[in-house]
C-alpha cells in the first residue's frame, strides 16, 4: 500500500487576506485586492496596477523580526505563511515530533535586485558611444551593494530560513519553474512522503515581482494587461476581451503529513492530495501549446494517480490567467481530458480576484480548492462578461455557487512550459 | 511479494567546464594537476576584491547548439546556453536522440538559479533614467522612456527554467520537467529528485543537469560583496584550498554539465554504455551548520542505498576552501567515516559552480569509477587541524570498493547526499 498523504494544516499571505478564511471569505463574496501599484511609482509604465499584499506585519510572527529584515518581502511573506500552517497543524513547536522527518519544499521566486543600484551604476560606466565598460561597473556597484541585503536575494535562502526558524531538519528543496513552481513543490513534497523521504512536509510558495524590474520585463513580454482605466476589472480570465494577467504577489504553505503520522498525533485532516501529474509542453518559451497537449496529459495523470475517474472531480480550480493563450489552450485541454463532462464540470479561476501570484499562485489556489471542498461553496470567477466561443465551459461567473464536491482539481501552467495537476479530495478513513 | 525497485543508470555525459569540455578533456585534467582557475578574462575584473575564478576557456554555444534551434540563443543568457549545451551533448553521449524516446516517458531535471542581467540590456534604459549615483531612479522617465529600450525578451535570457526549458524543446522532452534552486546544494538535490522520478516509473529517462555562469560583472560583484571569496589572486590556481590550513577564500566558476538517468531496462533494451548507477540519496537540514544534521543525511543517503560506510571508494566533497565551512563538511563526512574514506574535492581546479557544482563534482566521481582511478586534490598541502578527514592528494589512486558519495550543501546548512556505484554487469 502507498504511503496517504493528508493536509493538516494551511497559511497564506496574500492580497486577498492574511489568513486562510478570510482569504476564502474574499474569493467566495468576489472581492477583488487588485489596485494601483503603491509599491513604486509605475505611473508611467504600461501597466501601472497590480494586485498587492497591503499590511503585513512580520513582528506578528516571528520574535526577532530583525534578523530577517533584510530579507525580500518574498521570504517574509513565506515566514508568515510557514508558520500559520504549522500553527494550525499544531506543528509549532520545535520539540513536536521528530523534526528529522519534517522538511520544506518552496516553489520559491528569486529576490529583487537593488534597482538604484544597478541602474545608477550601468548608467555611470555607459560612455556616449551607449557602450558599458565593465570595469567602471564593477568600481561603481561594489561600494553601494548593501552587504546584509545581497545574500537574501539568492535563491537557497528563502526555503533555509522557514528550515531554521521552524526547525524542519528534513528535506530542505526549492524549484523554481514560474508560474507552476508551488503546485510542483507540493507534488514533489507529496512524493517525498510517498518515498519516505519525510513524514511532514511544509509546501507552498511564495514570490513577488512587483519591483520595477519585473514589472517592466512582463511588460516587454506583453504578458500584463494594460486596463489602467479600470484595475479591478482587468483579471477577466476566460472572458473574451481579457488583454493578459494581473500580477500579485504572496505566498501559501500547506503541511502535508503522511496520513498514519497524522492519525497518531490526532490532527485535524482538512484533505487528502491524491494525484499529481508534471508534464511538459517541449513546445515554446512562454506560449502553451494551442491545444494544451501538455496539460492534457498532465491532467490525465494526476486523474490516473488518484485513481479517479474524470466525472469524480466536482470542481476545478482553473489556471486561467486571463491571457489570451492560457485561457483558450486550457479550455481546450479541460475538453480534451472530461469530454461531455467538461460541459457540467464547474471551473473557475482564483487569479479573477487575487491576481496571479506567480511562483505562489498554485498552492494559494490549492488552498482554495481544498476550502471549497470543506465548505461546500465554489468561488466564482469574477469580472466575467463577455463570452469567447473557444472558452465555452461553466466557469462559475461572477457569484459563487453552493455545491458538495468530494473532489478537487487546481492546474498550474507555467513560462518554460512545466505543466501541474494536483487532486484534492475529501477525506475518508 | 514487492517488485523490486527500479534501477537508475547514467548511460552518458555532456560537460562544460574550466578544465574541459568533453569528459575525455576533463578526465586528462582531473588525472594531473591541471587546474582552470586563474585571472578573470571576461572582462576586467581587476577593480574587484577577489579577480580569479574559473572560466570555461572555449565556450562558443552556436558550434555546439542544434543548427534549428540557434536562433534561439538570443534569448539564452551565458548561463542558460551552458546548460542547454550541455544538454545536448549529454544526450550525444548517451546516443539518445530527439524522438529516440517515448517523449512523455523522458523528462529533465536542471539545477540552476536566476542569471544576471547583462548591462547592454539595461544601458540604454539606465541611462535615461539615472540621475546619479546613490539618487533614487527617475522612474517618471524610466517608465516613458526607459522600459521601451529594454529588449523584448530581456527576462527570459536569465530566468533559472530555461535551461531545462530549451532541453525539452530540443529533444521533445514531455516528462516531468523541474529546475531546483537552493545555489550549491542544488545539483545534488535535482540528481535525487531524478532518482526518486526514475524509481517511482513517472519516466523512464531524465536528464539531470546543471548550469550556472557567474563570471559577470553583476554576479562577480554582488559575491564581492558578500560570500566568502579570496583575496589571494597572487596565488592564481593555488588560491583555492579545501580542508587546508591556509584556506582563505574561494573563487567563482562556470559549468555547464548534463547525464541522462535511465531506467536500467530501458537502457539495456537499446544497447547503452552505462557508466554508473545512482543508488541512494538523501536530504536534510543541518540547523546548526555543525556537521552532526550533515552526517544523519549521509547515513540516511547510505541506509537508502543499503551501503555501508566500509563499502564506499571515496566521499567526493564540495570543498569550498573557507575554512568556516570547510569545518562544518569535514565533521559532517566524519561523523559518518571518520578518516577511514578518502575525501575528493575536485572544486580546488576550476572554483565554485554554484548551483551546477553538485553536478560537475559528481561527474568527477562518474569518470573515476568508469576510469577506476581517483584523481587528488589539488592545493590540500597542510590539513587543517578542524577537519577531522583524510583528504586523498597527489597521484591518482586505484579505485578499490564500488560506492562513491557524492555530498553537497549550502551556507545555511541545506545538505544533500547522492550514492552511486561503479557500474559492473
Amino acid at each position: 500500500m502507498r504511503r496517504r498523504v493528508v493536509i493538516t494544516g494551511m497559511g497564506v499571505v496574500t492580497p486577498l487576506g492574511h489568513t486562510v478564511a478570510d482569504l476564502f471569505t474574499s474569493q467566495v463574496e468576489g472581492r477583488t485586492a487588485v489596485g494601483p501599484m503603491t509599491r513604486f511609482d509605475a505611473r508611467t509604465l504600461p501597466t501601472t496596477f497590480a494586485s498587492e499584499v497591503k499590511n503585513f506585519d512580520l513582528t506578528k510572527y516571528l520574535k526577532d523580526p530583525g534578523r530577517y529584515a533584510y530579507c525580500g518581502v518574498n521570504t517574509q511573506f513565506a515566514i508568515g505563511a510557514t508558520r500559520q500552517a504549522l500553527e494550525d497543524a499544531g506543528l509549532l513547536d520545535p520539540s513536536s515530533g521528530d523534526r528529522g522527518r519534517m522538511g520544506v519544499y518552496l516553489g520559491s521566486g528569486e529576490g529583487a535586485e537593488d534597482f538604484p543600484a544597478l541602474v545608477n551604476s550601468i548608467a555611470a560606466a555607459t560612455g556616449g558611444d551607449g557602450k558599458v565598460d565593465p570595469a567602471a561597473f564593477t568600481r561603481a556597484i561594489l561600494p553601494v551593494l548593501d552587504r546584509r541585503r545581497e545574500p537574501e536575494l539568492e535563491m537557497h535562502t528563502t526555503v533555509g530560513h522557514l528550515g531554521h526558524i521552524y526547525a524542519l531538519e528534513g528535506p530542505n528543496v526549492a524549484c523554481q519553474t514560474a508560474c507552476a513552481a508551488s503546485s510542483q513543490a507540493v507534488g514533489e513534497a507529496l512524493e517525498l512522503i510517498r518515498a519516505g523521504d519525510a513524514d511532514v512536509m511544509a509546501a507552498g510558495g511564495s514570490h513577488s515581482m512587483l519591483h520595477p524590474l519585473g514589472i517592466t520585463g512582463f511588460n516587454r513580454l506583453t504578458a500584463l494587461s494594460q486596463r489602467n482605466d479600470s484595475p479591478t476589472t482587468a483579471s477577466r480570465p476566460f472572458d473574451k476581451t481579457r488583454d493578459g494577467f494581473v500580477i500579485g504577489e504572496g505566498a501559501g504553505i500547506v503541511v502535508l503529513e503522511e496520513l498514519e503520522h497524522a492519525k497518531r498525533r490526532g490532527a485535524t485532516v482538512y484533505a487528502e492530495v491524491t494525484g499529481y501529474g508534471s508534464t511538459a509542453d517541449a513546445y515554446r518559451m512562454t506560449d502553451p501549446h494551442p491545444d494544451g497537449k501538455g496539460a492534457v496529459r498532465c491532467m490525465a495523470e494526476a486523474l490516473r494517480d488518484a485513481g479517479l475517474n474524470p466525472t469524480d472531480i466536482g470542481y476545478i480550480n482553473a489556471h486561467g490567467t486571463s491571457t489570451q493563450a492560457n485561457d483558450s489552450a486550457e479550455t481546450a485541454a479541460i475538453k480534451a481530458v472530461f469530454g461531455d463532462y467538461a460541459y457540467k464540470v464547474p471551473v473557475s479561476s482564483s487569479k479573477s480576484m487575487l491576481g496571479h501570484l506567480i511562483a505562489a499562485a498554485g498552492v494559494v489556489e490549492l488552498v482554495v480548492g481544498v476550502m471549497a471542498l470543506r465548505k461546500g461553496v465554489l468561488p466564482p470567477t469574477i469580472n466575467y462578461q463577455v463570452p469567447d466561443p473557444e472558452c465555452d465551459l461553466d466557469y462559475i461567473p461572477n457569484a459563487a455557487r453552493e455545491k458538495r464536491v468530494d473532489h478537487v482539481l487546481s492546474n498550474s501552467f507555467g513560462f518554460g512550459g512545466q505543466n501541474i495537476s494536483l487532486t484534492v479530495s475529501r477525506f475518508t478513513a | 511479494m514487492p517488485s523490486p525497485p527500479r534501477r537508475a543508470v547514467v548511460t552518458g555525459l555532456g560537460v562544460f567546464s574550466p578544465i574541459g569540455s568533453s569528459p575525455a578533456a576533463l578526465w586528462a585534467a582531473l588525472r594531473t594537476g591541471t587546474s582552470g582557475v586563474g585571472p578573470i578574462r571576461a572582462f576586467d575584473a581587476s577593480a574587484l576584491p577577489c579577480h580569479i575564478a574559473g572560466e570555461i576557456p572555449d565556450f562558443v554555444a552556436k558550434t555546439v547548439i542544434d543548427k534549428s534551434y540557434r536562433r534561439s540563443l538570443n534569448a539564452m543568457a551565458r548561463t542558460v546556453q551552458v546548460g542547454v549545451a550541455a544538454a545536448q551533448l549529454g544526450m550525444q553521449d548517451a546516443g539518445l536522440g530527439k524522438g529516440d524516446v517515448a517523449p512523455e516517458r523522458i523528462g529533465v531535471e536542471f539545477a540552476s538559479v536566476m542569471g544576471a542581467t547583462e548591462l547592454p540590456d539595461l544601458a540604454g534604459a539606465s541611462k535615461l533614467a539615472s540621475v546619479g549615483p546613490r539618487q533614487p531612479v527617475d522612474m517618471d522617465r524610466w517608465g516613458r522612456e526607459g522600459a521601451p529600450e529594454v529588449p523584448p525578451m530581456w527576462m527570459l535570457k536569465y530566468l533559472p527554467n530555461m535551461p531545462a526549458c530549451h532541453a525539452t524543446i530540443l529533444f521533445d522532452m514531455q516528462g516531468p520537467s523541474n529546475t531546483i534552486i537552493p545555489n550549491d546544494a542544488a545539483g545534488v538535490l535535482a540528481a535525487g529528485e531524478a532518482f526518486r522520478i526514475l524509481r517511482r516509473g513517472a519516466a523512464d529517462v531524465m536528464l539531470v543537469g546543471g548550469s550556472e555562469a557567474k563570471i559577470n560583472p553583476l554576479s562577480l560583484s554582488r559575491f564581492n560583496a558578500f560570500a566568502p571569496l579570496t583575496r589571494r589572486n597572487e596565488l592564481g590556481p593555488r588560491a583555492v584550498r579545501p580542508f587546508d590550513r591556509d584556506a582563505s577564500g574561494t573563487c567563482l566558476g562556470e559549468a555547464g554539465v548534463a547525464f541522462p538517468l535511465e531506467e536500467l531496462g530501458h537502457a539495456r533494451k537499446r544497447g547503452a554504455t552505462i557508466l554508473a548507477e545512482v543508488v541512494g540519496y538523501a536530504a536534510g537540514l543541518d540547523r546548526g551548520v555543525k556537521g552532526e544534521g550533515f552526517a544523519r543525511v549521509i547515513r540516511t543517503a547510505l541506509a537508502d542505498a543499503g551501503v555501508q560506510p566500509g563499502d564506499v571508494d571515496h566521499v567526493n566533497a564540495h570543498g569550498l576552501g573557507v575554512p568556516e565551512l570547510d569545518r562544518f563538511e569535514a565533521r559532517g563526512i566524519a561523523g559518518v567515516f571518520g578518516r577511514d574514506v578518502p575525501v575528493f574535492a575536485p572544486l580546488s581546479r576550476f572554483g565554485n559552480a554554484g548551483a551546477a557544482s553538485g553536478v560537475i563534482e559528481l561527474a568527477c566521481s562518474l569518470l573515476a569509477l568508469k576510469h577506476g582511478e581517483l584523481p587528488g586534490t589539488l592545493n590540500h598541502d597542510n590539513p587543517d587541524p578542524g577537519c577531522p578527514i583524510r583528504v586523498h592528494t597527489g597521484e591518482p589512486r586505484r579505485v578499490t570498493k564500488p560506492f562513491a558519495v557524492k555530498v553537497s550543501y549550502t551556507d545555511l546548512g541545506q545538505c544533500a547526499a547522492l550514492v552511486v556505484r561503479r557500474w559492473e554487469e
